[in-house]
């Protein structure tokens, strides 16, 4: 019990409990690190003194580890809650409580904090508010009360594999090193890695030792040069990252001034050095808005410098191209993203573009209005996009799998947007028969249906675990290539458009110009239509005949 | 200029919210679709899309709100689709000269899509109740609403609430169907039987705050 130490305060039923687990090791990310600011080994020339010399209870937990272990013990809670019970003296069993976690949990809350004048009991575990404009407090407890088992039981599972791959665990709980790379790892992976053990895990998977190993220093360096720079671009980018900074995760207790603090919040001070030290580092891309939610959410898991050299890697092995200053990366995205549709989603396709647009793959550069929403689903990561805990679960594929998973995901959300349409309208017994109807319904499905994933299950059991899907067909070799598809066909269209002018290429342009048409373009294009990788095991290459073969059956 | 109409549907307008980064325009879309104000709100990324029916004087329009990203580098990225609007509301910080100098660009964007007369082209000094920080008088911007010739000039406070209707009302009134209507009024029983609108005629704060199901 000697390296916990628990805070919160526990006054009846308002009983608010923080756990804080200690993680030694100082190589070792954890949740709060940042928050409790372990940034002695952070060599920064603008940080503020103050930091140094933390109080002598920030001083103990300088390497705590921040897990409100359940993030359900609250007030408002009924008297028959089993996790209640559980948290209060241990002994309900009938929750598999993983052994690591259990001691803290058996730590009862006692002694008051006064530096915690919020309520804690509003926000989860990574400090995120529970209730938003989408989703009531309600029906946040009635999700997490089962999900919170599901963590749990995922842990044990973890540990009985690294157990079995002769993997310990260090003093903190948390693994040094995790099995090499397997089909077994990559389910265990896709059911999602325990929260606490992200930071790591991700640090792995994305090789991000490797990188550090060989860029030693350079942190620090960049962080050091910092204020000799004063160029006009760099100036730019810091005013605009300086507006951003107070902008991301506003609701994130880590993110606030807290009360009775005058300075400004460590965690917007790590992300104001990763952000100005990124810019310095790579002037292509400088900073792009959204790169502050994939540091801001970084940091929540990893140190400064890692989270550095992972926006390093998101940025550049992820998503080549997408934060540059010309955001051509996200057109190129976005016409992949298309083609997949076009590919996996007729229906839905169907519904986004017109016949014309989609025959003549017009769409490749005149992207369908859609994909500005879509857009900001690579761009972030999905920060912001769907909750928290779906984020992360996406995250966990994503450093695992590579970047082809964020395709797989705007897929899936696509294709649940598609079926609450569809859903919608049976409900509502209406035909949506003109396009702007249609179009402002797809539009609004796809502003809200993913802020409504607060189960991350949703996802990965309706679309992710369905081998039979075809869009789970789709892997990175495949995006790779259509990725070199699509950055030569813009090129193509690009000039072929700065030499029609901006024409629209419809039929009524045919009309008007014999010149130019559809037939111009593809004839131009049509030896290069792309054809995307059918995999034979599965009947997906003919969903007609799938299809009737159903009806068939049906009768 | 007109909306868009098709068989018995409603009217339909498109509204895009340009301007630089932090100026408030998600603020200025939360203050008019709920009422509400947060001092700090998450930086937009790409768009965000948001609908709303507004009846007034025994008229309903539907309004399509697109508030987009106001880093630079986002403007290439907003297609023609929604620079392609019937009202375009060009924001700016009366705090910061610089998101002041930027509304050239973002009007440029726009009269290159829509041309100059098919659009309503409104101007918006925010952040009106920071009169200590302010950097822009409200002369300056009427005159470059002027040399933009634009429709609407308005200054406005999304913190204090202030003249953020104002701004929507005339707005309404230069669409076609509120023309001839020397006040824009609002049909009591009407509204009451449609929670989703929005009344845009009166200063009271009881206004529906309804989430849009439109």
């Amino acid at each position: 019990m000697d390296d916990i130490i628990s805070v919160g305060r526990s006054n009846g039923k308002n009983g608010v409990r923080m756990v804080y687990l200690s993680s030694k090791s100082p190589s070792v990310p954890n949740l709060n690190e940042a928050f409790y600011g372990d940034f002695r080994r952070r060599i920064s020339p603008e940080r503020p003194q103050s930091h140094l010399s933390p109080t002598p209870l920030a001083e103990e937990q300088t390497n705590a580890s921040l897990i409100d272990l359940y993030g359900d013990d609250e007030n408002g809670k009924d008297e028959n809650e089993p996790d209640d019970a559980e948290q209060e003296d241990g002994r309900n069993s009938e929750l598999p409580v993983s052994p690591t976690l259990s001691p803290s949990v058996t730590t009862p809350a006692q002694g008051s904090n006064e530096e915690a004048p919020k309520d804690f009991s509003q926000y989860d575990r990574y400090g995120f508010k529970k209730q938003n404009a989408h989703i009531t407090q309600e029906q946040y407890h009635e999700w997490w009360d089962e999900y919170s088992r599901y963590c749990i039981r995922r842990k044990r599972k973890w540990q009985d594999l690294l157990a079995k791959s002769g993997l310990a665990l260090s003093d903190n709980d948390i693994p040094d090193r995790f099995p090499p790379r397997s089909e077994k790892l990559k389910r265990y992976v896709r059911k999602g890695i325990p929260a606490e053990w992200r930071g790591q895990a991700w640090w792995q998977f994305a090789r991000g030792q490797e990188k550090l190993n060989r860029n030693k220093g350079v942190y620090d360096k960049l962080l050091a040069s910092l204020n000799d720079r004063n160029d006009k671009v760099f100036s730019r980018d810091l005013e605009v990252i300086e507006r951003d900074l107070h902008r991301t995760f506003p609701e994130n207790i880590h993110f606030q001034k807290q009360p009775n603090d005058n300075e400004e919040p460590l965690m917007i001070q790590s992300l104001r050095r990763v952000l100005l030290a990124f810019s310095d580092y790579n002037p292509k891309i400088g900073y792009c808005q959204s790169m502050n939610f994939l540091a801001g959410l970084l940091l929540l898991f990893l140190d400064e410098e890692k989270t550095f050299w992972m926006l390093v890697i998101i940025t550049s092995r992820y998503l080549p191209g997408v934060h540059n200053i010309n955001l051509e990366g996200v057109n190129i995205d976005q016409g992949v993203l298309m083609l997949c549709v076009k590919e996996y989603l007729p229906d839905f396709w169907q519904r986004i573009v017109t016949k014309e647009q989609s025959r003549n793959y017009e769409f490749l550069y005149k992207l369908p209005p859609i994909t500005l929403c879509t857009a900001s689903w690579f761009m972030s990561c999905f920060v912001g996009i769907v909750p928290i805990e779906t984020t992360l679960r996406i995250w966990d594929c994503l450093f695992y799998e590579e970047s082809h998973v964020l395709f797989k995901m705007s897929l899936s959300i696509l294709k649940i947007c598609d079926q609450e349409v569809a859903a919608a309208r049976r409900v509502m017994r209406n035909r949506v028969t003109n396009k702007d109807d249609s179009d402002i319904e797809i539009f609004q499905a796809i502003q809200s249906v993913p802020k409504k994933l607060l189960d991350p299950q949703t996802i990965f059991e309706r679309v992710i675990f369905k081998r039979r899907l075809s869009l789970n067909n789709l892997n990175q070799e495949e995006i790779d290539r259509c990725r070199r598809y699509v950055s030569s066909q813009r090129l193509k269209l690009k000039n072929y458009a700065d030499i029609m002018g901006d024409k629209p290429i419809t039929k009524d342009s045919t009309k008007r110009d014999i010149s130019i048409g559809p037939d111009f373009v593809e004839n131009a294009l049509s030896s290069e239509v792309y054809g995307f990788r059918r995999s034979l095991t599965t009947a997906h290459w003919n969903n007609s005949i799938k299809e009737k073969v159903r009806q068939i059956r049906r009768k | 200029m007109s909306g868009s109409r098709t068989g018995k549907s409603l009217t339909k307008y498109k509204i895009v919210f340009l301007g630089e980064q932090g100026v408030g325009k998600t603020s200025l879309i939360t203050r008019f679709m709920y009422d509400t104000f947060d001092d700090h709100y998450q930086a937009t990324i790409g768009i965000d899309f948001l609908s709303k029916t507004m009846y007034l004087d025994d008229k309903t329009i539907r309004l399509q709100l697109w508030d987009t990203a106001g880093q630079e580098r986002f403007r290439s990225l907003i297609p023609s689709y929604i620079r392609d609007s019937h009202v375009a509301i060009v924001v700016y910080d009366v705090t910061s000269k610089k998101s002041f100098e930027y509304i050239d660009k973002w009007v440029e964007d726009v009269k290159a899509e829509r041309g100059e007369e098919n659009v309503v082209l409104c101007i918006v000094g925010n952040k009106n109740d920071l009169s200590d920080e302010r950097q822009v008088s409200t002369e300056e911007g009427e005159r470059k609403a002027q040399v933009l010739n634009a429709t609407i000039f308005i200054e406005t406070s999304t913190k204090a609430g202030f003249n953020v209707k104002n701004l929507f009302r005339k707005i309404a009134k230069t669409l076609p169907e509120f023309q001839k209507s020397d006040t824009v009024s609002l049909d009591d029983k009407a509204s009451k039987s449609k929670p989703d609108v929005i009344d845009i005629t009166t200063n009271n704060e009881d206004q529906e705050q309804s989430s849009c199901q439109c």
